[in-house]
């Protein structure tokens, strides 16, 4: 009788379980990550590290989660705003830890997967190792790597999520930082009014035509050339070193140590710019009119690293009229990708 | 056999001790002397290497001031430049390890990495486990992390070399992305920074997306002694560490207490490249 039970007991739970699984089973699986048509290659080597749905689950939790840090209070996702194209919206320089804050402003995450090098200095040439970096800068997460992957063994959540991703329970450092990886590759902003304009699905304004005409012919484009709007070289646009009272950034110079690299920092991508304000690698415009006057009126720092492309006017700087200017501000907004910052792949 | 007469610093008596050769010469030195010469004999009618025989190689780095064992924290030192010093931190990476026969021939040890702390004994011997039988004249390594492990992928970073196993003694710059091959800290009175310590912190493999400072170094050093690889005999290659040599008389605390980017850690390379040498070498039979 017991065994009769049983067994039918047994039955309906394996029928049970199939069926759960069956309408569990999502209609139309998550698209992860697609190159865009007018994109070139990645810089990533994606099949080092395949996106799967799992992986991106974990590397999603992992990059909301204050574990991160050493006091529980700091997550990634803390500096990085989905909203503001993953910057630290309100913050020039990035807040951290205890309050403290460090010299630089935090730039968009998106397009990580053509990236070449990462941070303003391009100190980091491997988007994997990338995370290691905030985890243990005091004024940032002030943890170390092997206490995090000691808390998320301890956290129930996690061990699952990670058999899910990667096959077993263990949570190593390679597994942590390339779940981190498919999350930021999976940012990628490509549709925004520009994109469907040159695919010939959306309209410029006149002043919007106007102001990519200005963008190509006035060298813009020259450092922020299509279709990702950087050209990841280490340029100097002739921001006054004196910026800081106490400290002066010397940029890619810090990781070369070659004078011909001093104040170069990376040249920016300028897609979602309207909203990655404010400006600049220590955050110190607000406005893009800022960041055109910046150009345009001469008050360049005349650096010995300052790019030649700046020093053929008589006047050093990129000569532009305010109506120019406001030309090439309304292209900028074209950059702007709403279904990107309101992505809700993104959201936790 | 002669060998085990001479008198070697503290960490061999310690080896005497445990295989109890003293204790039963002591008791029976006819039988040992008999043993010892019947030994030496089938030794010499043994002399023809069986290239089918394999041991191990252990390298034994002894981390010394001058002659004396380094002591961490407690013990003041006087440099070349008669600056006082204690050492608080005192590690290296080693990796690229060969051993190279009197023919010529060179064994290597690829894709093996070694990190030596001075707070961590086990981290002193490093074992070449299956050298085939052989006399090997010479051993050199690489004091680092070479620059193709430097830029590999995550999947490669594993044992020493995963920045998760580093804890508050971090050997990694997250920040420019590259191993700290050699990392020396301590006090010292003539340090002019408020905390009066110094930090040498040495990497730098020569750049992945631009040319930077190369700070790896390779050392080489022949062994009078010859290892002697033998089916019954794993060699024990005995290094003396002179702590002194990273000084020299070229880096003073007073004028560098902290040095962490490549460029300036160049000199303390070229002086560290110089602290090692061979003691002496075991070939005790098993
Ligand atoms: C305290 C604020 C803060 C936290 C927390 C933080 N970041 Fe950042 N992030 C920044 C700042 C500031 C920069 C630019 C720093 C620089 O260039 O020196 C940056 C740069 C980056 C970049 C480089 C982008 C590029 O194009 O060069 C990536 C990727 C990134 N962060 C990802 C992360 C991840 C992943 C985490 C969590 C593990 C994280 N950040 C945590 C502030 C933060
Ligand atoms: C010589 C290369 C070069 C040229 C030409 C150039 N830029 Fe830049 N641009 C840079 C660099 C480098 C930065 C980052 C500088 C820094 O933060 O130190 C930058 C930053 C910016 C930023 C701020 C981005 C951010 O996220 O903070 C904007 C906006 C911008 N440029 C727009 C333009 C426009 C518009 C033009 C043409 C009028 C132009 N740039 C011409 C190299 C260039």
């Amino acid at each position: 009788m017991k065994l009769k039970l049983g067994i039918v007991l047994v039955i309906s739970i394996l029928l049970w379980g199939c069926s759960k699984e069956e309408t569990t089973e999502p209609d139309t699986p998550l698209v992860l990550f697609e190159k865009p048509s007018t994109f070139p290659n990645t810089s990533y080597k994606m099949e080092s590290n395949p996106i799967t749905e799992d992986g991106f689950l974990l590397g999603k939790k992992i990059f909301f989660d204050g574990k991160l840090s050493r006091d529980g209070t700091i997550s990634c996702a803390e500096c990085h705003n989905q909203p503001y194209a993953f910057t630290h919206h309100g913050h020039a320089q990035s807040h951290g830890i205890d309050g403290l804050v460090g010299p630089r402003n935090a730039p968009a995450l998106q397009n990580l997967a053509w990236g070449k090098t990462f941070f303003w200095d391009g100190g980091v040439f491997d988007l994997d190792l990338f995370s290691l970096a905030p985890i243990e800068n005091p004024v940032e997460m002030d943890e170390q790597i092997g206490n995090v992957l000691e808390k998320l063994r301890k956290d129930v959540t996690y061990p699952p999520m990670f058999k899910k991703a990667f096959g077993t329970e263990d949570i190593t450092t390679e597994r942590f930082l390339k779940s981190l990886s498919q999350f930021m590759l999976t940012l990628v902003s490509a549709n925004s009014k520009y994109d469907l304009y040159k695919a010939g699905k959306a309209s410029f304004s006149a002043d919007e035509k106007a102001g990519l005409t200005l963008f190509n012919e006035k060298g813009c484009a020259s450092c922020h050339p299509e279709p990702l709007f950087t050209d990841e070289s280490f340029r100097s646009n002739g921001l006054p070193t004196d910026f800081f009272r106490n400290f002066v950034d010397t940029g890619r110079y810090r990781i070369t140590e070659l004078k011909e690299d001093k104040y170069k920092f990376k040249v920016p991508s300028l897609r979602n710019i309207e909203y990655t304000f404010p400006y600049m690698h220590d955050g110190r415009f607000i406005s893009l009119e800022d960041v055109l006057d910046h150009y345009a009126d001469g008050n360049m720092a005349n650096l010995e690293t300052l790019d030649p492309i700046f020093k053929q006017n008589t006047k050093i700087g990129i000569a532009l009229n305010q109506k120019e200017k406001s030309q090439i501000i309304a292209f900028l907004k074209t950059l702007t990708d709403e279904s990107f910052l309101k992505d809700k792949r993104f959201v936790p | 056999m002669i060998n085990d007469f001479v008198f070697y610093p503290s960490h061999c008596i310690f080896l005497f001790v445990k295989k109890n050769y003293i204790s039963k010469k002591m008791k029976k030195i006819a039988f040992a002397l008999v043993l010892g010469i019947s030994v030496f004999f089938a030794a010499c009618e043994t002399s023809d290497i069986n290239p089918n025989d394999k041991n191990s190689v252990s390298l034994y780095f002894e981390n010394l001031v001058g002659t004396d064992p380094v002591v961490l924290n407690t013990k003041t030192y006087t440099n070349a430049s008669s600056e006082d010093f204690t050492i608080s931190t005192f590690n290296y990476f080693v990796s690229n390890i060969s051993l190279k026969k009197s023919d010529g021939t060179e064994l290597k040890f690829a894709d093996k990495y070694f990190l030596v702390k001075q707070s961590v004994e086990s981290s002193h011997t490093i074992t070449l486990p299956d050298v085939p039988a052989g006399d090997y004249t010479s051993v050199s390594f690489m004091v680092g992390v070479d620059s193709a492990k430097s830029v590999s992928d995550v999947s490669q970073r594993t044992g020493v070399l995963d920045p998760a196993s580093y804890g508050t003694d971090n050997m990694y710059w997250s920040w420019n992305s590259g191993y700290i091959f050699f990392k020396m800290e301590g006090k010292s009175a003539k340090s002019t920074n408020a905390a009066k310590d110094y930090k040498f912190h040495i990497g730098g493999f020569g750049g992945m997306t631009a040319k930077t400072a190369n700070n790896l170094r390779t050392v080489t050093l022949t062994m009078a002694d010859l290892a002697k690889v033998r089916k019954n005999i794993a060699p024990e290659v005995h290094l003396a560490i002179d702590v002194q040599k990273v000084f020299k008389s070229t880096l003073k605390i007073a004028e560098s207490n902290t040095i962490m980017n490549p460029t300036l850690g160049t000199a303390v390379a070229n002086n560290y490249k110089d602290m090692f040498a061979v003691e002496h070498v075991h070939n005790d039979e098993m």
